[in-house]
């Protein structure tokens, strides 16, 4: 029996190429992530709108198929006509579908991001592993691929992963090729609103994360951004509408005096012009725009057309039995403000590109001096 | 040839790192010395491929610094001087991850992950998360995570900083092992020369970006001729005028002789003369310079 | 055991007032102490722990004046030792004694005493000279300006004491180190690793100041990991492991006093094979080591001083000794045999 070294053995294996560098680091990123068991629980939790959402989809595909076990319960949540012609109305519960299921997701994957990301890099500069990465064989972008991957993962799976089975599974119960003709842009913009939402925040996440050595001023920053923006939003949305609304008020009361015996009692007259008034006033504001959390979601908006969508919806099903007031609060109700989106998507991409310059000045190749 | 260096010149703005160096060394163990600021950190990345160079080529194990600098990070483990570690992982997931950043596959480098830290001496702490380690500790994970993907070349800078009397030992002897008995060539960076003369034979000098020396330690330290160390157990007043006596020049530092002799004269006048005192004679030998001496000469020479 | 190996625990220590001799001077005879040396630093029983981990453990040892050596393995209790001696640790039992004063909470005994910490934190921002300055200001020198200057100038600093410490090399930091520890001329001096980081140009410096403290009288206690650097400054240790004092004295007679381990002499000669079975044939020999690289043999023996007094005689018989010399009589071998 041969008596075998012990010592130090040479090794002879394959070596794989390069270009995949960046998802073994992704993937020990979020191995490491898992190890947190507030991050798991979020992760479930998050999911149930993914469930809902499933579920929503499922039933749609059986209700087209007019299943005797779907039509009762579609009549509890749909009216009396789409119920009757699902498929002159499954561009519009579809979308809105994605839309709110998104909305919801968006407020979900800003925590997510809050959880995950801080660390990501300010630990690595903290513990000096920038060195560590850079001096094997890969580049500076497989590292920042590889982090983005990190957040992109958690997001794909939270968001875009439940909008492409929801999509798929909407299309396998209806048993219609046709329904993918109609709506594929749909999957598209699903698809394309959460690449959105992972380069936009990711990139802003991993910018911040590389500010700081320490994950909590990182995560304050973030909570910042997120949150304070939101709050700053709202207020200043919310005082432009109070304005318009006093307006409007002001003008009705005008109105009355000159106009003594109008059948409709003042107050009430002036409380209608002034919701109104304020509505109106919503749906033209651009204010929304200082949230960045708003940006994201007029973007997402745009691809997903809900614009269009609720406004047919405004006009032909609501308005047909409804009021003028009914069409507007739709609008309102269902899709946003209506500022122009180019103007939010460039907002982003500054963004973006500001990011982009932070991460490279701030994780410095070792091409410099000590 | 390990590597070699053509008229490299690299500049930070007003300051030269590396001033038109030409280095060739041959494949072994080689030692890199220089005072502090003298380029060796810079050297070294370019080595790696890890800087622009302004001007000059070289290449490392065969491959172009300019045109094939991942090529040679694949082939080279590089253990860097500052703290440096992946946190938030065990032991075994950092070693493993840093040989999965090299291109190994996932099973590969968690079973050369426990094979090297087994190498290295990091016994049961690999389960231990890397932040807790001493700095003993974290220097040998450091090192392993260098070797695991089983490098040509291994770029030691500053292995031994902070660590503890056995500890270096253990280190050395590791290094000594890899680049002897293994057929690893190393590149060993370090202030510390009786280290750099215990796991070298070829050394390189540097200072103000330069290569000012080098060649194998063995002939660059010379043995002065008729020039001996001695030590004795008496105090030595009596015996220093004896050989002065004799005609020979005494130096008496710390407390060491250094006894110059005349031609015809050796060692056998020094055992005469203690034999008449009666003194003991406990140290006796050939002076020769040690690498503080060929280093110090080096720098002393440009200056 | 060597009564004149200089400061050795057991006998009067003599102290060598000159290390170095100049071109063809006679050596002075070293003057003898009539007396006990006076005892720098005390420790007496002292045993200190954190929670339950212990940092000392009953330690007991007298530091003489000159330089001393602080040795030991990470976690012996060194950096425990020099905070209870400095003053920045209470110890849990016993008393520390410097310059015949109790240590904790002795404020004015700070003013001579000295601390040169292992740490790299400085204010960045500040100039060599402004920090040395402030330092000074905090031991309570005023008017600072001859004591900074004086200190500068000692560590041979004053080309770079305005420039901002950021841009220091290691070197110069250890220095600027050194000026705050020095500049209100303590009488004792704690060095924590005074010689980490810096390459060998600043080290002999280093060194050379470091005994030039020691020669103007000051007391220093230097605590490193690397052995024949301390070796250079000091022949008189203090070794400590796990908390507890493990050895203290001279390099030589420490060796002389571990019996477990017989001293290693090497003897290199022509005839080696010859001599190797002549000694083989000696009382006190244990064992014969033929080293054919070297062309000599190696002895191991428990009683050295029989064995060096022979070799005259062998000489003279005709075996040439060309070189002989002690593999393990240096720190090293010391420090390994006893820290296992």
């Amino acid at each position: 029996m041969p008596v075998f070294e012990q010592g130090y053995k040479h090794w002879d294996g394959d070596l794989s190429g390069h270009a995949w560098r960046w998802w073994t680091i992704a993937r020990q990123g979020v191995r490491i992530a898992m190890q947190g068991w507030l991050l798991r629980i979020l992760t479930i939790m998050a999911l149930l709108p993914a469930l809902v959402l499933v579920c929503v989809f499922v039933l749609w595909g059986f209700l087209e198929q007019q299943a005797e076990w779907a039509l009762p319960i579609a009549r509890m949540f749909f009216p009396s006509e789409v119920v009757a012609d699902p498929a002159a109305y499954r561009i519009i519960v579809w979308t809105l579908a994605f839309h709110f299921f998104f909305k919801f997701e968006l407020f979900v994957s800003m925590i997510l991001v809050l959880l995950v990301g801080p660390g990501l890099i300010s630990q690595d500069l903290r513990f000096n592993a920038v060195t560590l990465y850079l001096s094997r064989p890969l580049y500076r972008w497989d590292y920042f691929l590889g982090k983005l991957g990190v957040i992109g993962w958690f997001l794909a799976l939270v968001a875009i992963l439940p909008a492409v089975v929801a999509y798929l599974l909407g299309v396998l119960f209806s048993f219609k090729l046709s329904v993918v003709a109609d709506t594929w842009h749909l999957l598209l913009g699903c698809v394309g609103y959460g690449l959105v939402i992972v380069l936009s925040a990711g990139t802003l996440m991993l910018a911040l994360s590389s500010l700081s050595r320490s994950s909590r001023y990182v995560a304050s920053f973030w909570v910042g951004i997120w949150l304070v923006s939101s709050m700053v939003a709202g207020v200043m949305t919310g005082i432009h509408g109070e304005q318009a609304g006093r307006a409007a008020m002001k003008a009705a009361v005008l109105d009355a005096r000159q106009q003594p015996g109008n059948p409709m009692p003042a107050h009430i007259e002036q409380w209608r012009r002034r919701q109104a008034a304020e509505m109106e006033a919503y749906l033209d504001d651009w204010r929304p725009m200082i949230a960045y959390t708003g940006n994201l979601e007029r973007v997402g908006r745009a691809l997903l057309g809900v614009d269009a969508v609720v406004d047919r919806l405004a006009d032909e099903v609501v308005g047909r039995r409804g009021s003028p007031e009914g069409r507007v609060m739709t609008r309102v109700i269902f899709s946003g403000p209506r500022f122009p989106w180019e103007w939010s998507a460039l907002i982003l991409l500054a963004l973006f590109g500001a990011s982009l310059w932070l991460l490279t000045t701030r994780v410095r190749t070792l091409d410099r001096l000590s | 040839m390990l590597f070699q260096l053509e008229k490299v010149t690299k500049t930070y703005g007003r300051i030269t790192a590396l001033k038109d160096l030409s280095v060739a060394a041959p494949k072994g163990a080689i030692g890199l010395l220089g005072p502090n600021g003298a380029g060796k950190t810079t050297l070294i990345r370019t080595l790696l491929g890890l800087i622009n160079i302004d001007r000059g080529g070289g290449t490392v194990l065969g491959r172009d610094i300019r045109v094939k600098p991942l090529d040679i990070r694949q082939r080279v483990g590089y253990v860097p001087e500052n703290e440096c570690l992946f946190p938030g992982v065990t032991g075994v997931d950092f070693v493993r991850f840093a040989g999965e950043l090299c291109g190994m596959d996932f099973d590969d480098a968690m079973q050369r992950s426990h094979e090297v830290l087994d190498y290295v001496g990091v016994g049961e702490f690999r389960y231990r998360k890397v932040e807790s380690y001493s700095t003993g500790m974290k220097q040998r994970v450091k090192i392993a995570s260098a070797l695991v993907h089983d490098p040509t070349l291994l770029i030691l800078d500053e292995p031994t900083n902070g660590m503890d009397p056995a500890g270096r030992d253990e280190i050395l002897a590791l290094a000594h092992d890899l680049a002897h008995n293994k057929g690893m060539s190393l590149i060993f960076s370090s202030h510390l020369l009786p280290d750099v003369e215990h796991v070298c034979d070829h050394v390189v000098v540097m200072n103000r970006g330069q290569v000012i020396q080098q060649g194998r330690i063995a002939e660059l330290k010379r043995v002065h001729r008729q020039r001996y160390q001695v030590r004795l157990k008496e105090p030595p007043e009596e015996f220093i005028a004896k050989v002065k006596e004799a005609g020979c020049i005494v130096d008496f530092r710390d407390d060491l002789l250094e006894v110059q002799m005349n031609d015809g004269q050796d060692e056998s006048l020094l055992w005469r003369i203690a034999s008449d005192l009666s003194v003991q004679i406990r140290h006796l030998r050939p002076q020769r310079s040690t690498l503080e001496d060929v280093f110090l000469s080096a720098v002393a020479e440009v200056r | 055991m060597a009564a004149d190996d200089p400061r050795t625990h057991a006998g009067p220590p003599v102290v060598r007032p000159d290390l170095r001799l100049k071109e063809g001077e006679q050596p002075v005879p070293a003057p003898r102490a009539t007396e006990v040396a006076p005892v720098v630093i005390r420790f007496d029983e002292v045993s200190k722990w954190y929670g339950p981990v212990i940092g000392v453990n009953k330690l007991t040892l007298d530091i003489p004046p000159g330089i001393t050596g602080l040795l030991g393995p990470n976690g012996a209790g060194k950096s425990t030792l020099l905070q209870l001696a400095t003053g920045q640790l209470k110890p849990s039992q016993g008393s520390v004694t410097v310059l015949g004063e109790e240590v904790w909470g002795n404020t004015a005994l700070f003013r001579r005493v000295g601390l040169c910490p292992e740490q790299d934190a400085f204010w960045e921002w500040m100039t060599g000279k402004e920090f040395v300055t402030t330092c000074a200001g905090l031991a309570g020198l005023s008017p600072a300006g001859p004591a900074v200057a004086r200190a500068i100038h000692f560590v041979g600093m004053e080309e770079h004491q305005d420039r901002a410490i950021k841009g220091y090399s290691k070197g110069m930091r250890q220095r600027i180190k050194l000026a705050q520890a020095l500049v209100h001329d303590p009488e004792v001096l704690f060095l924590d690793e005074p010689l980490t980081g810096t390459d060998p140009l600043a080290r002999r410096d280093l060194m050379d100041i470091i005994l030039g403290l020691a020669a103007d009288g000051k007391s220093v206690v230097v605590s490193s990991h690397v052995l024949y650097e301390v070796q250079s400054l000091t022949q008189y240790i203090i070794l400590l492991n796990r908390g507890r004092l493990v050895a203290e004295g001279s390099i030589r007679s420490i060796r002389d006093l571990i019996d477990k381990h017989p001293h290693k002499i090497v003897l290199v000669t022509d005839r080696y094979r010859e001599l190797a079975s002549r000694l083989v044939g000696w009382e006190d020999v244990e064992a014969v080591q033929v080293l054919r690289d070297q062309g000599g043999v190696m002895v191991e023996t428990r009683q050295p001083d029989a064995f060096y007094a022979r070799l005259p005689g062998l000489v003279a018989d005709g075996t040439p000794i060309r070189e002989v010399y002690s593999e393990d009589d240096n720190l090293e071998a010391v420090f390994k045999y006893l820290v296992k």
